[in-house]
């Protein structure tokens, strides 16, 4: 191995080894965008507090997640000894002082809030790690260390096996390298599939000079955290990816363009990119092999288009971020119109496991065509909204009931979302399907870069369609008609239908315009309607019902619904008019009332007052109408 | 409200770093909002000086991107999430309240410029769904009655 890698590697192994053996409990809190929105700040803050105030010998640190974001914050505590680690839910800040004082005063454990053994033996029904059944049939390599380092110490990264694989690329021809990406069959996880090892090659035998690399950690689609998670939790992984790839494919400098909503990733790759620069792993004749590899972490400013590739590029160039028309590709024009090379944070972050175990180690962790693992966040109207890491080919039902934990109580399954607002929607019935590229494409649609969204029978089609629609149309970069005028079409059908005008005509003009959208330059617009087509295949019905019978069947769009006083005499009424932000309901000599041209349909009032107020449709049905028309 | 604009110099000074043909716009026009929370008029011909551009071309892409401003925030900044979680437990059902209580439509500014509303992008933190941020901070789970207290708390300055 490289000489200055390794001492740089013994180094940190030798301080990670002091740490781990000072014989000091140690308490580490998660500290990710996750937490953070449960108070995993003030749980830490009061957490040091305490420590302080007791004068106990203990370390506290921080620590990424380990995918259980419903249960943050998440704490792991370990015994002096270091003979075993509890992982902790929950520790909210109302729970921080007396949790601590539990298990570093009183020296016990706090059953109620464990998770499970990370280490050491199984007692007291806390089940090991490894059994929990969120963590069953998972396989962690890119999430290998997520929850156990610090994600701001690279000696933490380094002592677990970190730039091992750099170290081995380092060895190695480019060619060599290229050959084993591509042996392991390792396909782009931005959603596109592209065999990541092609995409290099592209870069390699390119002409021009300088070459780039960039890192799109853009990750746009809504209900995809998962990029987010590996840079939170272990930026240094993406940082040695791209290292590999700047070997392989001769590049110099490279750029991470990191969304906006991501702050802390943001600032996390800044601290791992200073350090990796202080260990002489970046910048100029890196480890004395005399290659040179600049890295900038670039903060993108609010746009999804710019996760588009050539979007992106224009955004760092700095231009709007307009995706650009292909050819040129990337790799022969790319940033400045010099040859580069973009890929998805996932697929970097693959790039150290492959060149530290092999291609066929990599590729043999399941018999699915799909090669590798792949990280997915669960979202939507589930009870457990976590991020997990498996191998492709398990079915989506088994993301949903095991790793999801099933419906919230009270919600069934109506479809699901995989890959973000430009894939599509499917049905319950295709539940079966298993997490795989094919399938997906098949049907029109993608798996999408790790987001899976499941919905319920409260949520309408009509609403999803416009909601994911609109999104496309709010994003779209204004370059083609069909883009930017065709989504805008698309939403004022779909909202004119929510409204309870929709016309017989609508659906087909809705088809056309799915048909004429793929002419559109880029991603954005090719697959701006696929949701509408996806929904006007299952469920049609539902579109059918809204238009011709102005009826809702999920009971909620806004135009087909209306709400009434249920119970006159109901004690609650005063609150439910407090609370209607637009004084909707009043009460007048005959008694209370709902003025439906104030009312929005918020539904505050039936919050507070369940049982005064209750939901009609707007529209009497066709068959009761004539004989009350009658009766007027 | 509106804090004097920052002088040419202040603002040439903030920007001296950063030069043409490296994709330093964006690194320049942050850093002119994170100084000052958001890009003073003045500041989009100081930054294509020290690129080499025009106003055109840096207005033109600031404009691209959501999360520039050319209005200094207000005390209370309200972002909406608009992710598909929020929306699919009752998020629009919140906005629809919001913007009802607090007069103001997505992307408003009370007069006074005591608060804002804002649509957030989502960002993974879905366990709390629905939500809002204010001031950056979440306030999750919410129902729509917590949500118009909230924004009735705000409008009345509590």
């Amino acid at each position: 191995m490289n000489a200055a890698l390794q001492s740089l590697i013994t180094r940190a192994r030798e301080s990670y080894e002091a740490w781990l053996t000072n014989g000091r409990p140690k308490v580490n809190v998660c500290i990710d965008t996750s937490s953070l929105a449960r108070g995993a700040d003030e749980t830490l803050r009061i957490i040091r507090e305490t420590v302080a105030r007791e004068g106990i010998d203990a370390d506290i640190g921080i620590i990424g997640s380990w995918g259980f974001c419903w249960m943050e914050p998440t704490v792991t505590v370990r015994t002096a000894g270091g003979t075993r680690t509890i992982l902790y839910g929950n520790v909210t800040p109302d729970r921080a002082e007396e949790f601590v004082r539990r298990v570093l005063v009183d020296g016990e454990e706090v059953p109620e809030l464990a998770i499970a053994v990370v280490e050491g033996v199984s007692n007291e029904g806390i089940v090991p790690l490894g059994e929990h059944p969120f963590m069953q049939g998972q396989v962690r390599r890119l999430m290998a260390n997520c929850g156990i380092i610090d994600p701001e110490n690279i000696d933490h990264y380094l002592a677990r096996g970190g730039y091992e694989g750099f170290a081995n690329a380092l060895e190695r021809t480019p060619e060599e390298i290229i050959k084993e990406v591509l042996d392991s069959g390792l396909g782009g996880r931005g959603g596109g599939g592209f065999p990541t090892g092609r995409k290099w090659d592209f870069l390699r035998t390119a002409t021009a000079e300088p070459k780039y690399l960039v890192c799109n950690a853009d990750e746009g689609d809504p209900g995809a955290w998962v990029n987010r998670i590996l840079m939170e939790s272990d930026p240094q992984l993406v940082i040695e990816g791209m290292l590999i790839a700047a070997r392989a494919t001769g590049a110099r400098e490279g750029y991470i363009y990191i969304r906006y909503e991501y702050p802390l990733a943001f600032q996390r790759m800044k601290v791992a990119v200073a350090q990796a620069y202080e260990r002489g792993l970046l910048g100029t004749n890196i480890c004395g092999s005399g290659l040179d590899f600049d890295l900038i972490v670039f903060r993108g400013a609010g746009s999804y288009v710019c996760g588009e590739e050539t979007g992106l590029m224009s955004s760092i160039d700095g231009y709007r971020g307009m995706p650009r028309i292909k050819p040129p590709f990337p790799a022969q024009a790319g940033l400045w119109n010099k040859p580069t090379n973009v890929n998805n944070v996932e697929s970097y972050a693959n790039a150290p496991l492959i060149l530290r175990h092999g291609a066929a180690w990599w590729s043999s962790v399941s018999d699915a065509k799909d090669k590798g693992t792949k990280m997915f966040t669960l979202s939507g109207a589930i009870k457990q909204m976590g991020c997990i890491e498996i191998p492709f080919g398990y079915p989506v039902r088994r993301l949903l009931e095991q790793y999801g934990g099933g419906m919230r109580d009270g919600s069934v399954l109506k479809g699901f979302q995989p890959g973000g607002p430009l894939s599509g929607i499917l049905p319950a019935s295709e539940i079966d399907l298993p997490v795989a590229l094919d399938p997906y494409r098949e049907r029109g649609m993608f798996l999408g870069s790790g987001g899976i969204i499941f919905f319920d029978q409260h949520t309408s089609v009509v609403d999803l369609c416009t909601y994911f629609v609109g999104f496309a149309e709010d994003e779209s970069c204004g370059r083609c008609t069909t883009c930017h005028g065709g989504t805008q079409r698309a939403v004022e059908i779909l909202r004119r239908m929510a409204a309870g005008g929709g016309r017989d005509s609508d659906l087909d003009k809705l088809e056309e315009l799915t048909r004429t959208l793929v002419w559109s330059n880029c991603l954005h617009g090719q697959f701006a309607l696929t949701t509408v087509k996806l929904a006007l295949r299952y469920f049609r019905d539902e579109f059918e019902t809204v238009i011709r019978e102005k009826r809702d069947p999920a009971g909620v769009l806004s135009g087909l619904i209306r709400y009434e006083i249920a119970n006159q005499a109901d004690p609650l009424l005063p609150e439910a008019a407090d609370i209607c932000p637009t004084d909707a309901i009043v009460e007048t000599h005959e008694g209370w009332t709902i003025v439906d041209e104030l009312c929005v349909r918020c539904g505050a009032c039936r919050e507070v007052a369940p049982g005064a107020v209750r939901v009609v449709e707007r529209f009497a049905q066709p068959a009761a109408e004539p004989t009350a028309a009658a009766a007027r | 409200m509106a804090a004097a604009e920052p002088s040419l110099e202040e603002l040439r000074q903030l920007v001296s770093e950063f030069r043409p043909n490296r994709g330093h716009l964006l690194p320049a026009l942050h850093k002119v909002q994170d100084t000052y929370g958001y890009i003073p008029r003045s500041a989009i011909e100081v930054i294509a000086r020290q690129l080499n551009t025009t106003p055109a071309l840096v207005y033109g892409a600031m404009t691209f991107y959501a999360e520039f401003r050319t209005h200094p925030p207000a005390q209370t900044e309200i972002a909406w999430c608009s992710g598909p979680t929020c929306r699919i437990l009752g998020g629009d059902r919140i906005r629809e309240a919001l913007e009802h209580t607090l007069g103001l439509p997505l992307g408003g500014y009370s007069e006074d410029g005591r608060y804002a509303l804002h649509l957030g992008q989502c960002n993974g933190t879905c366990s709390e769904a629905p939500q809002v941020w204010v001031n950056g901070r979440v306030v999750g789970r919410l129902t729509v009655a917590d949500a118009i207290r909230l924004a009735r708390r705000i409008r009345e300055g509590a």
